[in-house]
């Protein structure tokens, strides 16, 4: 019982610590500076009022990536012990992923033009989440294009460790091209991030992994339910 | 352990051969793949037709040309090689017999590979003879031909796990672009670095060929060790 009850706390307390740091970015983490302006020959740090979206931006993306990792460990385990239960696990954990991608995607997008004045640039982060974005895309459209239930398990397993054994290299590569070819990138992250911007951060990261474990949670109780309902109907039936 | 290994080693150059011999009868595969390379290059005749100092700029992105053709026409033959598997039914045959999975696998990715760089071998010369004419590969000779081969083995590997998965679907073709493309990201940025820094020369070219290159030996490194692993679990699906 309290097992049961557990998604529906975290996804309680997520929902509580997203929205404090929300709050905490604006009114209690103090504003970072992009750049300087000069006003009246007087060089005045600019203050980067953008930068809010990391508080937001940074948890969801991280969380995408921890739950892609579950999609990957879950195939595993499934060709490992042949167990369905596990295949649904990862096709939850992927659709997860896929919800945390497309609010990555979002959020980066309007800080890039924020910060960058531009709505995408081939940058290391963004162009590997595109091809992480295709990747969980392609993930879906083959399972959607096999009918045989152990062959769409087996096939979506071994793409899913694939897909994730690729984001890694893409990363990398991109970034050891881009040094190559550079592109003007303004902003560096990590001096700044200390004291109530550091908690504000790792509030909103908190919340928002327990959002995606009570997410994971609920969908899978759904479609054990779900299952256990096909059962009975055929039982009906035959 | 020699008597397996040379077991192995015979299992292997049959399938192998078996690709071969097929291919050689009807030239299927090759005919189909070369003509597609050639049609890129139409279609990049006709994308290059308003560009001033075409040569110039051809050169400048000479290796992506070459890749975007190689890694269209490889799909094709990768399809080719696996749904001809599937519709005379030799995948089960091959399943009957008493062959490792592994050998399988990798008979049938080097049989891929061959059929590839035999293709990349006609259709460089062929670029060189209808584009670069008067500006030329800057870069040392065996540099092109080392990045081609070493990227041709990440796109054979992985991409006869991927088109195995593939051919067992509705999709078949499609789906292969759609999952192939994605992975093969990495190993294409590579190898269209290497082989750019071949065909154009310069100042540093040299270290961005060898990083370019070890990024690719990577590639192939984690992936066909990874299709070796998970091959057993496809062909059995």
């Amino acid at each position: 019982m309290v097992r049961k009850n557990i998604a529906t706390i975290m996804l309680a307390i997520g929902g509580v610590l997203t929205t404090a740091a929300f709050l905490m970015a604006f009114l209690w983490a103090p504003m970072t500076d992009f750049g300087f302006v000069n006003i009246g020959g007087a060089e005045i740090p600019k203050p980067d009022i953008a930068q809010k979206i990391f508080y937001f931006h940074v948890p969801v993306a991280e969380a995408s990536f921890l739950v892609f990792f579950f999609v990957a460990m879950y195939g595993a385990i499934f060709l490992w012990k042949k167990d369905r239960v596990y295949d649904t696990k990862a096709r939850i954990a992927a659709e997860v992923t896929f919800m945390f991608i497309i609010l990555t995607m979002i959020s980066g997008d309007l800080w890039t033009k924020a910060s960058w004045d531009s709505w995408w640039i081939w940058e290391p982060r963004l162009t590997t989440y595109f091809i992480m974005t295709l990747l969980v895309v392609a993930y879906f459209v083959l399972r959607n294009s096999i009918e045989d239930e152990e062959r769409r398990a087996t096939y979506a397993a071994v793409f899913g460790i694939i897909a994730f054994l690729d984001a890694p290299l893409s990363f990398s590569i991109t970034r050891w091209y881009r040094s190559i070819h550079p592109v003007v990138i303004g902003g560096s992250s990590g001096s700044w991030l200390y004291g109530p911007r550091l908690v504000t951060f790792i509030v909103a990261q908190i919340g928002m992994l327990m959002l995606g474990y009570a997410i994971y949670q609920l969908r899978m109780r759904e479609e054990i339910a779900k299952e256990r309902i096909e059962a009975v109907k055929a039982e009906l039936e035959g | 352990m020699a008597a397996v290994k040379s077991l192995s080693g015979r299992q292997f150059r049959a399938i192998l051969r078996k690709d071969i011999v097929m291919e050689l009868r009807t030239f299927e595969m090759l005919t189909s793949m070369g003509l597609y390379t050639l049609l890129t290059m139409v279609v990049y005749f006709v994308a290059f037709a308003s560009a001033s100092d075409a040569a110039k700029t051809i050169q400048s992105v000479a290796g992506g040309l070459l890749w975007v053709a190689f890694v269209f026409t490889s799909m094709l033959g990768l399809n080719r090689s696996l749904v001809h598997e599937k519709d005379q039914g030799c995948i089960e045959a091959l399943l009957l017999a008493p062959v490792d999975r592994p050998v399988i696998f990798f008979a049938k990715a080097a049989g891929n590979l061959i059929f590839l760089l035999i293709v990349e071998a006609i259709s460089v010369p062929v670029f060189y003879f209808l584009f670069m004419q008067g500006v030329g590969f800057a870069g040392p000779f065996w540099m092109l031909p080392l990045s081609l081969v070493a990227a041709s083995i990440g796109v054979a590997g992985v991409g006869t796990l991927l088109a195995t998965m593939s051919v067992n679907t509705k999709g078949k073709d499609v789906l292969l672009a759609v999952m192939f493309i994605p992975v093969m990201y990495p190993l294409l940025l590579g190898a269209v670095s290497a082989a750019s820094a071949a065909i154009t020369g310069g100042p540093g070219a040299t270290s961005e060929f060898w990083g370019a290159m070890g990024f690719i030996a990577g590639f192939d490194v984690i992936m066909l060790l990874a299709a070796y692993g998970l091959y057993e679990f496809i062909i059995g699906a």
